[in-house]
């Protein structure tokens, strides 16, 4: 028996009806057709499945959607404002902060996270922010440079 | 002022805007019109006869489409050694036999997965087992279970490389050391798991859509396997998420999924789980290596001898060349004036062992650097001294193996050298460890249509002067696609934004055999030069023509603007040129064709990289633990094409090289791993990642395109070495079996205080 | 893969008590689902019922009053973690929390789910044992109070009954000069304790004798346990090292540690005498400062 799911994604409004046993991920991938967001092991473990809800970092894998009903949903698909990239986008790309590519959704939605919490994270916490996510090409060092720089203002958000 | 426009300066992935929106399409996230899901029914056992196969009520549930076994296929064996038949021997969906735990023997189509999962406990297979066996050591006796026909005590591989008199020699050496250890497996942990979207049309022609590192391998394997012809068969890379050697060849999602398409006419989705990509993928080359190193007592290396026997796993995949690169990398960095290496690969019933990042030569640089460290000790000699003392050099050649010709080793040598002075005097319970390495860029080895290596490129000039760039190289992460575009552009002398590249589509780019064994840069790199050029030399024919001096090589375009060169204010803009060019063909396309194969380069590779890594580390005595605080690496890799991509893989390799020595390993009873998660698989986090830090060298390859050679690979093989290196220089004990557990080093710690007592 | 279920969000206690009342062992209950979805995607566990209880908001708090301190059961662990309070008066429990799993984890579980999960491993259990916690479960039938140490009884198995609710954990207010501290060992910073050590040191007045202490380790038996030979060796005696080496040996003794993949039982058993020994020191500096 499906049940309604009445939530927002990315600032749009959603109304839809699911099995309970849907998880999260799966309703952003499969029926919202937001593939940005991954999946990357099926223990809780890897956090490539990582979105924002009401302005934390969750892994959207381990989460029923159900329980997201009258939230506010982020995903990767949200960071740019229309062809602007967010700060951490745009750090991203200069510090090549990413290879394959698979993890840095997960990556940046845990970042974007961490920066709302707090914006001007040490390097420490800046590793605790994504020590939930796993990386196996960069090595982080790249991700934390990339981070560093925004915190230090290097990069304007677009309005 | 730099010489080049492009190359050398850091640049934005050409990838980069689709990769940071979450915008790039993964085959994970492929989903076609009337596609339908599959999942694969693995071998419960490690060593069983398959008796029967009932999956009749499988087929009755709702949504289940098709269900097939071996005998759904056309009955051949495959391997990626296609030119040695006794090699090739992995059905993939197993017809008689399974031979590991993880070994196909159905799969299931179905209209969603969950479906598809339901199905596989509907399938009954009635299986025979067999007595099965999982150490080498255990598998070469002459009572073990034999896995393979006609293959006596399991071996169906043995390597042997040799140059002068070992035995001799040792007669002279002043001081020999005779060494064991056991390298562990470890899983390549690719963050997309591998994964094929295949569609069969009507028409029988068949698309396949995966996750690898090869489009090539692939197409041509799957044509073997279906009986189709390799023209009919367009193998596409989608972006990848992850290769690191476990993605070349021909797996248990692409085969299911194209044998079922065939059956149904539709597409046809796999994607493996990640504990199936734990049990049932590649891993690479656990080994147990013998070494013996003699020396004269001021440091001078004379002989050495090194055997080995890996575990094989159930199928030989590409473990003859693992087989073959240890040794040969066991003789690396340094010259051996004698030298035997002797390897054998034994068949055993775990899952198949093959290539990964390194492929023989993490297990090699480890057990090298650790007995050549424990040697230094002996003599009294300090470590840096003693490599440098035996160090390859450029110009060297590995009597009757392989010639190296630009090798920055001693240069590495003495950055690190500095490096360590400029550290002072260590805390207590801190060590820094050294360990030095050499690795090839690409092999010249082909065991798979013709017995050379070899790339091929296509760039092809808009009216516009957009450059299409059409190559078989494949981007799995490490940058191909900006490399070579990098390169395209700086032969051209255009923009990287004039380059769109498309790559690794068979249906439309030329054959490349793939990114492994670091390849791309040197091998794919000089095709796509080649190609540039041959366009760049149809362009200044029409600029000669219409500025009309002495001979076409006074002409060169470089930013864009072609120009004489000796005297670059008389030009014409590029894309002048290329619009007249085109108009004055009647519109014919100016196209280019480069193409590489490395002759007269030896039998290994047509050039090396090498560098010195450090490792520090600080150790708590008390309970064995310690902390990766810094890994420094010197460098050469020839002309650094792509700054950013190369940091990016020195400091990726730490994290995987780092790991093998540190945490990751697959512990296994009878036959099954027993850690196939995420969760208990144990992985280098951020909070566990060291500081790193680049020391570049310059040098030059001239074998390489603008002088560049690999980046990518060599830099996993010291990091082991150099953390039990430090290890040892911390609390001073020797661990000789990865990975280099806390536990390991307290009962070490243990044994060293009883002794003393 | 999950099996469907059916699924039910009751806004209140009441409410959730009594559909765990109707569908007794049909029903799982799931808060944040950082353990239990991981089981479910895994088909190990495949409830016809679920009671979701996440949307229950009255059960989500932090109080503080002269007696002590009261968590509400579906507390996040990031909530305990960054609240100011708890950082002040009770930091034992940030610092377990700051090293429980992600920051992903911890935003959206609960310190209950993850108790009533009853994983010997787990970082709250042997704080809470340290702590000298009570819990309270409530049933249709009413309320009953346990200490923390009574609520592991095995492997994964905690002390409620079909139709009940762990609602509230309750920390008594420390004595004065009363230190606690916890660590864990791993490899991987962030990784589930291989052993779990929770030491709480209260001093007397005066000349610094133990007066009360309480050693609780995790990962050492099938379930959070409290080293009680270790604490006869310090209690009522002036610490010193010597004590502690002591203490330790005799927690490595009484410890039930087992082999895994992990670590063998003989490391097990060395790491527990060796942070028994940390975190009795540790716990006695904090107690003096306190």
């Amino acid at each position: 028996m499906k049940k309604e799911l009445k939530f927002k994604v990315n600032g749009q409004p959603y109304d839809i009806y699911v099995k309970p046993k849907t998880l999260l991920v799966e309703v952003l991938r499969d029926h919202l057709g937001l593939t940005g967001t991954k999946r990357g092991c099926n223990s809780s473990s890897c956090g490539a499945c990582t979105v924002m809800l009401n302005g934390m970092a969750v892994k959207s894998c381990s989460m029923l959607a159900l329980q997201a009903n009258g939230a506010d949903i982020m995903t990767v698909e949200g960071l740019a404002k229309g062809n602007k990239l967010h700060p951490l986008q745009e750090a991203f790309l200069d510090h090549g902060s990413y290879q394959c590519g698979f993890c840095t959704s997960g990556m940046l939605m845990a970042l974007r996270a961490l920066l709302e919490e707090n914006p001007k994270p040490t390097k420490e916490q800046i590793k605790e922010g994504i020590d939930g996510n796993i990386c196996r090409c960069t090595g982080y060092n790249s991700i934390i440079r990339a981070v560093t720089a925004v915190v230090k203002g290097e990069y304007k958000e677009a309005k | 002022m730099s010489k080049y426009s492009v190359i050398g300066t850091r640049v934005h992935r050409v990838d980069g805007p689709e990769k940071v929106t979450g915008s790039a399409k993964y085959t994970f996230d492929l989903v076609l019109p009337g596609m339908l899901y599959g999942k694969v029914l693995r071998s419960p056992y490690p060593h069983a006869k398959i008796l029967k196969i009932d999956a009749r009520k499988a087929k009755r549930l709702v949504g289940v489409k098709a269900v097939i076994t071996g005998k759904d296929t056309i009955g051949r064996k495959q391997g990626i050694w296609r030119r040695f038949p006794e090699l090739c021997d992995e059905e993939i969906l197993c017809r008689e036999k399974v031979r590991y735990i993880g070994d196909p023997v159905a799969a299931v189509a179905a209209i969603d997965e969950d479906t598809a999962e339901e199905a596989l406990d509907l399938i009954d297979v009635e299986y025979e087992p067999l007595p099965a066996v999982f150490d080498p050591l255990e598998a070469i006796k002459e009572d073990a279970p034999q896995i393979h026909d006609g293959v006596e005590l399991n071996i169906n591989i043995n390597r042997h490389i040799e140059w002068g008199d070992v035995d001799e020699a040792f007669e002279k050496c002043d001081h020999i050391r005779e060494d064991q250890y056991k390298c562990c497996p470890q899983a390549h942990v690719c963050m997309e798991t591998h994964d094929a979207v295949v569609s069969y049309d009507y028409g029988g022609k068949m698309t396949v859509w995966t996750s690898t590192q090869s489009s090539y391998y692939i197409q041509r394997l799957m044509a073997d396997m279906t009986g189709l012809r390799e023209g009919d068969i367009r193998v596409i890379k989608p972006p990848t998420g992850g290769g690191f050697g476990s993605k070349f060849e021909l797996d248990s999602a692409q085969f299911p999924a194209a044998i079922l398409s065939m059956k149904l006419c539709k597409p046809i989705k796999i994607v493996l789980s990640r504990e199936e990509e734990f049990t049932a993928t590649k891993r690479r080359t656990p080994m147990y290596y013998y070494l013996k190193l003699g020396a004269k007592k001021d440091g001078t290396l004379l002989a050495k001898e090194a055997r080995v026997i890996t575990e094989g796993g159930a199928y030989t995949a590409m473990g003859a060349t693992a087989l073959y690169l240890t040794g040969f990398f066991s003789s690396f960095p340094y010259k051996y004036p004698n030298y035997r290496y002797d390897g054998y690969r034994a068949y055993t019933n775990t899952a198949p062992t093959s290539a990964m990042r390194g492929f023989g030569a993490p297990q090699s640089t480890f057990v090298g650097e650790s007995q050549l460290d424990m040697m230094a000790e002996d003599l009294g000699i300090d470590p840096i001294e003693i490599r440098r003392k035996n160090g390859m050099t450029p110009n060297y050649e590995v009597p009757g193996q392989a010639f190296i010709q630009s090798c920055g080793l001693h240069q590495c040598l003495d950055k690190i050298e500095t490096h360590i002075k400029e550290r002072g005097k260590l805390p207590p319970n801190h060590g820094i460890g050294v360990s030095a390495y050499g690795f090839m860029s690409g092999g010249i080895f082909n065991w798979f249509d013709t017995p050379y290596a070899f790339s091929a490129a296509v760039v092809r000039i808009n009216v516009d002067g957009k450059v299409d760039l059409f190559t078989g190289a494949c981007d799995i992460g490490q940058g191909s696609d900006t490399t070579l575009s990098m390169i395209c552009a700086e032969e051209l002398g255009v923009k990287l934004e004039d380059i769109r590249i498309h790559a690794a589509d068979t249906g439309i780019c030329p054959p490349d055999l793939g990114a492994w064994g670091s390849r791309e840069t040197l091998m794919n790199g000089n095709a796509v030069k080649r190609a540039a050029a041959d366009c760049k030399r149809q362009l200044l024919e029409v600029a000669a023509a219409k500025m009309a001096p002495n001979i076409v090589y006074d002409f060169d375009i470089k930013d864009c603007w072609v120009h004489l060169v000796d005297r670059p204010e008389r030009g014409v803009s590029y894309y002048d040129i290329v619009k007249e060019a085109i108009r004055g063909r009647d519109g014919n396309a100016i196209m280019g064709r480069g193409y590489y194969t490395p002759h007269r380069k030896g039998m290994i590779s047509p050039a090396y990289s090498f560098g010195v890594q450090v490792a520090e580390v600080e150790v708590d005595p008390e309970t064995g633990r310690y902390k990766l605080i810094n890994v420094t690496t010197a460098h050469e890799s020839g002309t650094v094409i792509n700054p950013v991509g190369i940091e990016g893989q020195l400091e990726g390799a730490i994290m995987m090289a780092g790991g093998y020595g540190f945490c990751e390993d697959q512990p296994m009873d009878e036959g099954k791993i027993l850690n196939p998660s995420i969760a208990d698989y144990k992985l280098i986090r951020s909070l566990d990642m060291p500081e790193t830090e680049i020391l570049e060298i310059d040098t030059y390859e001239p074998e390489g395109p603008f002088g560049a050679k690999e980046a990518g690979e060599g830099l996993t093989n010291p990091t082991a070495g150099a953390i039990g290196n430090a290890v040892y220089k911390a609390v001073g004990v020797r661990i000789n079996d990865l990975p280099i557990t806390p536990e390991k080093v307290l009962r070490a710690l243990k044994e060293k205080q009883k002794k003393s007592k | 893969m999950i099996k469907d279920f059916e699924h039910f969000a009751p806004k209140t206690l009441k409410e959730a008590l009594t559909l765990l009342d109707k569908y007794q062992d049909d029903c799982k209950v799931i808060c944040g689902g950082q353990s239990l979805l991981i089981l479910m995607r895994q088909g190990l566990v495949a409830p016809k019922y679920l009671v979701d209880i996440k949307g229950i908001s009255e059960l989500s708090y932090i109080k503080d009053d002269k007696d002590g301190l009261k968590i509400g059961a579906l507390t996040t662990h990031r909530t305990i973690e960054k609240s100011p309070l708890i950082k002040k008066k009770y930091p034992v429990l940030a610092e377990m929390e700051t090293r429980l799993a992600s920051i992903q984890t911890r935003n959206w579980g609960s310190i209950g789910g993850n108790i009533c999960h009853g994983d010997p491993a787990g970082d709250p259990a042997p704080v809470l044992i340290a702590l000298d916690a009570t819990l309270t479960v409530a049933g249709t039938k009413g309320e009953r109070n346990m200490p923390a140490e009574d609520f592991t009884l095995d492997y994964f198995e905690v002390a409620l009954e079909p139709g009940e609710l762990l609602t509230e954990i309750q920390i008594p207010a420390p004595p004065p000069r009363t230190g606690t501290v916890y660590t864990k060992f791993n490899i991987i910073e962030s990784d589930l304790a291989t052993v779990g050590v929770a030491v709480s040191v209260t001093l007397g007045s005066g000349d610094g004798v133990c007066q009360d202490v309480r050693i609780a380790l995790g990962a050492a038996a099938p379930m959070a346990m409290r080293a009680k030979k270790a604490e006869a060796v310090l209690k009522g005696k002036k610490i010193t090292d010597a004590l502690l080496a002591e203490a330790g040996e005799k927690a490595s003794t009484e410890a039930e540690p087992i082999s895994d993949i992990a670590a063998s039982e003989e490391y097990r058993r060395e790491l527990v005498k060796v942070l028994v020994k940390r975190m009795g020191n540790e716990a006695l500096a904090r107690a003096k400062r306190a």
